[in-house]
């Protein structure tokens, strides 16, 4: 045995089975002593729990949840408000960054002054900590009733109100894709027909579309708006509590603030080292020829910085999804926090926790696919680049 | 198969082949070196030279064939492995010496880690190498601060320090600007008239003339000629050598 | 000799100002938007954290409840023992102190180029956090014993933490070098745990290590929850240290590693003597970055129910007569990471921009 041990291939093959092996041994020791634990408690192993009904509820839900629901339908819940979270808090913190970005590379020393100073104070502050912060100022706000709003949008110890249109659900959905075509479709257009049209008419062209997009989301809320009431529902004072509009609850809007400030001071900085990766060289060469300021920004700057920071930004968006998690920390039924109550309720600890990790998998997986797929699109092509620092 | 002791051969391989992947770098190559014999290793880039010297100590390893270094068999034994690397040293093209320790205890290192040789008495050996590589001022030096010359020559001493019975050179000086040549080299011609064995990768062919007991000239992974100098560079059988030959020395 | 000045006059103030804020008619807009929000944050800070603040706590609560009362100070002085302490026994209290100070030696030890050998940084680590348990689990020396549910406050987070560095960064070592290395089926194995834990929530696995993981172990291992947890949290951060120190070593030219073998030096050896040395050096900013991110989640640890400092931040508002003083209490708390948290990472772009210089 010892001497077979001082043979390179031997050895090799043993060790990765050793490795390999015990590492599945313990998992599966794991595993069995689990099992003999839970049934002790009077409890099968097994996915069945998922059709049995709750008998709880959530606080917060985009579809319709009662306690008659049954599990899967629950961790469906979940990860749509994980997503949703997500997506607002992404979203939110992007604006915030690209501003704070903005500031931090703007030549105007004031501006940048604050930038810093933002990114200096939220950065460095846990976010959990933040969340406590803005999650203890919400609830100690006024009441309804003693709440007062600019405009229909009230801020109060409930939640934040605001007026939202008298619209069917249905054409809410199809208005906010519009919404993204107007967005979308420019962009896809100035891809597919950079090489064709001269820059001016391209512009007219992606104009043109944005506008239709735009006027397409109109007619649709215009369309889908319920005949007989007023076009915006606006909260109201009714009695102590204000009624109509849309409630965002304290939970979610100290969550949103908390991953929009915490997450935007991160961006802002990813932003600005985007920017500052462009090289000087190419900003001359585009004064060179000419440019105005607006188009060195648009046609040279925001594109080459944007190939720079997508990939670093991409890990900020899987870390700001995977920040919903504090929701359980304020009581924001997120996917997370569903599975840890239905641990709680039907015990299924080990099949839950398998949930909630395949869940997250998915999550950040799908999330790279989609950011990789951006990245090779726009990244620049061919490697014969010189000279870029 | 294998000849113990000093009546061994330096190294003997046979039939030696060598793929990466589909790749064929080295095809059946034959070789035997007696001690104290020095060998130059010329050829076009990329025809397996560099590939055949590295089997040598296993930093690759061979797909098949038979290596034999001072009577041991280089195989899967890791004890083997062990014993030639302890008796081969190698000086690189890039010289890789470490950069985070000095010229000093760049030398001392390995003999302290590998031979269990006190610290002070490394030490000694390696400012008694600095001194034969004619660079003992520099030895509390960082290789960050020495030029290319004074860097490669540290690193034939590091490797000397090891007291190798071989030692196999890989384009020592291609790295080097032309001044700083001569310096490297004149180490190998001492290193050469005290008996070393060696086995050197290079086109420096004044050198080979000079020291060379034969030179090898590979191409496509064979080893296509085989001469003493006065051969090799007047009556080169091979017509692939006579061009390279007239490509090397035109300048 | 007379030195003649070839600097050009200096501008006037006046020029100087108008070309570095009004050059542009949008320039002048944004300078004095920009003014007006900074007079607005600094006055309103100034005046509610300073002017009309109250500091007293032997005015009691009630003081800070009077009409243009800005901050109530007086909670810090009355409670911040609860917030650094927890539940520590008031007259062991000065032991809790001490180990905080030993983190802060730790912490600025590590700092100090000197100290940055194989030998000194692990003896530094481990010295340290083993003082620390100590003195505040005491049992001898004369020092009366207290169990880990009374530790409590600034002094569990920051136990938690150096432990958690202290387990985690050798780990991280390892699963590096495991992924590193040339045998396939464990470089994928570790690749598979990597990337892993590297995707779930840190919430997900503090909960797993505290509540789920006594279920899959024998009853001899399950141990106290805190440590249990500190394994979860140093787990972990060795996922994504093992990623940096990867990167590190992926920094070292292929050419060390073949010298060293030539040499015949074995693969320990070439590991801690040439790889890692060198490694680590290439990997320190973003190794700090880490440490920093690691200490500033180490506040999660509150969800799963330790009365860290978050926690006792909580309780020291919480209960009686202080309900309404919590934006004082986690301004508190805010300052303490930021003290932490600031210093350390402009103490790493310090050094990324020393390395960057050296590097050239
Ligand atoms: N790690 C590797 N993987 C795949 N192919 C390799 C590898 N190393 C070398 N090769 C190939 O093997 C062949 C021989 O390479 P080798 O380095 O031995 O040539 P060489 O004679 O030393 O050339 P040079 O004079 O340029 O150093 C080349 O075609 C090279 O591309
Ligand atoms: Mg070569």
């Amino acid at each position: 045995m010892i001497p077979m041990l001082k043979n390179q291939k031997v050895r090799n093959t043993v060790q990765q089975v050793l490795f390999v092996g015990g590492l599945a041994g313990l998992v599966l020791c794991g595993i069995l002593i689990a099992r003999k634990n839970l049934a002790a408690q009077g409890m099968t192993a097994g996915f069945d729990f998922l059709w049995k009904s709750t008998g709880w509820d959530v606080n917060f839900s985009l579809l319709p949840a009662s306690a008659n629901d049954p599990y899967w339908w629950f961790f469906l819940i979940g990860i749509l408000n994980t997503l949703f979270l997500g997506t607002t808090g992404l979203v939110l913190a992007t604006v915030f960054g690209t501003i704070v970005g903005l500031a931090r590379t703007s030549k105007n020393e004031l501006a940048n002054l604050l930038g810093r100073t933002y990114v200096d104070i939220f950065r460095n502050i846990p976010i959990i900590l933040q969340l406590f912060f803005w999650f203890a100022i919400i609830t100690h706000l006024p009441a309804p009733r003693a709440a007062r709003g600019v405009a229909g949008f009230v801020l109060s110890s409930r939640g934040f109100y605001l007026p939202i249109p008298n619209v069917a659900a249905p054409a809410f959905v199809a208005a906010a894709f519009a919404l993204i075509a107007a967005i979308a479709l420019p962009i896809w257009l100035g891809r597919t027909s950079q090489l064709q049209r001269p820059f001016g008419e391209r512009g007219t062209i992606q104009l043109a579309a944005t506008a239709v997009a735009l006027a397409l989301a109109v007619v649709i809320l215009l369309v889908g708006h319920a005949s007989g009431t007023p076009f915006l529902d606006i909260p109201a004072l009714q009695g102590l509590n204000l009624r109509g509009g849309l409630r965002v609850s304290p939970e979610f809007t100290a969550l949103s603030i908390a991953m929009a400030i915490y997450g935007g001071s991160y961006i802002g900085e990813i932003v600005r080292g985007g920017f500052l990766s462009v090289g000087k060289g190419q900003v001359e060469a585009a004064n060179a020829l000419g440019l105005s300021g607006w188009q060195i920004f648009s046609l040279i700057r925001l594109p080459l910085a944007m190939r720079a920071m997508l990939p670093i930004l991409t890990n900020q968006y899987v870390w700001l999804i995977k920040a919903t998690t504090l929701g359980i920390a304020v009581g924001f039924t997120d996917f997370f926090m569903i599975v840890a109550l239905a641990i709680n309720h039907a015990g299924q600890t080990i099949e839950s926790i398998g949930i909630l990790m395949g869940g997250f998998l998915a999550i950040n997986l799908s999330l790279a696919a989609i950011f990789n797929r951006i990245n090779k699109a726009i990244a620049l092509k061919g490697n014969q680049l010189r000279g870029q620092e | 198969m294998t000849v113990p002791g000093p009546a061994a051969p330096a190294l003997q391989i046979v039939g030696l082949n060598k793929y990466y992947g589909p790749l064929h770098v080295l095809r059946d190559v034959n070789l035997t070196v007696r001690r104290g014999e020095k060998i130059v290793v010329c050829g076009p880039s990329g025809s397996g030279k560099s590939t055949m010297i590295r089997c040598i100590n296993r930093l690759e390893e061979h797909s098949s064939g038979t290596i034999i270094v001072l009577g041991t068999e280089l195989n899967d034994d890791v004890g083997n492995i062990d014993e030639i690397r302890r008796e081969v040293g190698m000086v690189f093209q890039h010289f890789n010496l470490f950069p985070h320790m000095t010229v000093l205890e760049n030398c001392a290192l390995a003999p302290m880690l590998v031979r269990k040789v006190p610290q002070a008495e490394a030490e000694a050996a390696a400012r008694r190498y600095l001194e034969k590589v004619r660079i003992p001022e520099q030895a509390m030096k960082y290789p960050g601060q020495l030029s290319g010359g004074q860097q490669q020559r540290v690193a034939i001493a590091r490797a000397l320090c090891m007291r190798p019975e071989i030692m196999l050179f890989d384009e020592p000086t291609s790295a080097l600007d032309p001044e700083m040549i001569s310096e490297v080299l004149d180490v190998m011609v001492t290193l050469a008239s005290e008996g070393m064995t060696m086995i050197c990768v290079t086109h420096e062919m004044n050198f080979a003339r000079r020291v060379a007991d034969r030179i090898l000239f590979m191409d496509r992974g064979e080893i296509v000629e085989e001469a003493v100098p006065d051969t090799f560079f007047t009556a080169a059988k091979n017509e692939r050598t006579r061009q390279f030959l007239s490509q090397i020395l035109k300048h | 000799m007379t030195v003649i000045a070839l600097r050009p006059p200096a501008p006037s103030l006046a020029a100087d100002w108008k070309r570095r804020f009004f050059a542009t008619p949008l320039q002048a807009v944004v300078s004095l938007l920009c003014l007006a929000v900074m007079v607005t944050v600094v006055w309103t800070i100034l005046d509610w954290a300073l002017l009309t603040a109250v500091f007293d706590p032997s005015r009691g609560a009630q003081a800070c409840l009077t009409p243009g009362a800005g901050a109530c100070w007086s909670v810090i002085a009355a409670r911040w023992r609860i917030i650094l302490f927890g539940l520590y026994p008031y007259d062991e209290q000065w032991r809790s102190a001490l180990a905080c100070l030993t983190v802060v030696a730790i912490t600025v030890l590590s700092c100090i180029p000197a100290f940055w050998t194989a030998r000194r940084l692990p003896l530094v680590w481990v010295a340290g956090t083993g003082l620390f348990y100590l003195l505040l689990k005491g049992g001898i020396l004369g020092l009366p014993y207290e169990g880990e549910e009374v530790w409590g406050g600034l002094v569990l987070t920051l136990f938690i933490f150096v432990s958690t560095c202290l387990i985690g960064f050798p780990l991280a070592i390892g699963l590096a070098l495991l992924r590193r290395s040339e045998l396939p089926w464990i470089s994928k194995t570790t690749g598979i745990i990597i990337d892993g834990v590297r995707s779930l929530p840190l919430i997900s696995i503090l909960f797993t290590f505290a509540i789920v993981l006594p279920f899959a172990l024998p009853q001899s291992l399950i141990g106290d929850k805190l440590y249990r947890v500190i394994l979860g949290s140093a787990l972990f951060f060795s996922a994504y240290q093992a990623e940096i120190v990867r990167g590190g070593l992926q920094g070292v030219p292929r050419g060390q590693e073949e010298a060293s073998m030539a040499l015949g030096i074995s693969y320990w050896q070439r590991v801690s003597r040439i790889m890692l040395p060198q490694a680590m050096r290439n990997a320190l900013p973003a190794t700090i970055n880490q440490f920093v991110i690691t200490f500033k989640e180490t506040s999660l640890v509150v969800i799963v129910g330790f009365f860290e400092i978050l926690a006792s931040g909580n309780a020291a508002y919480g209960t009686g007569e202080w309900r309404f003083a919590y934006v004082e209490v986690y301004v508190f708390i805010a300052l303490i990471y930021f003290v932490f948290v600031f210093s350390l990472s402009r103490y790493g772009a310090f050094l990324e921009r020393r390395m960057a210089v050296g590097a050239r």
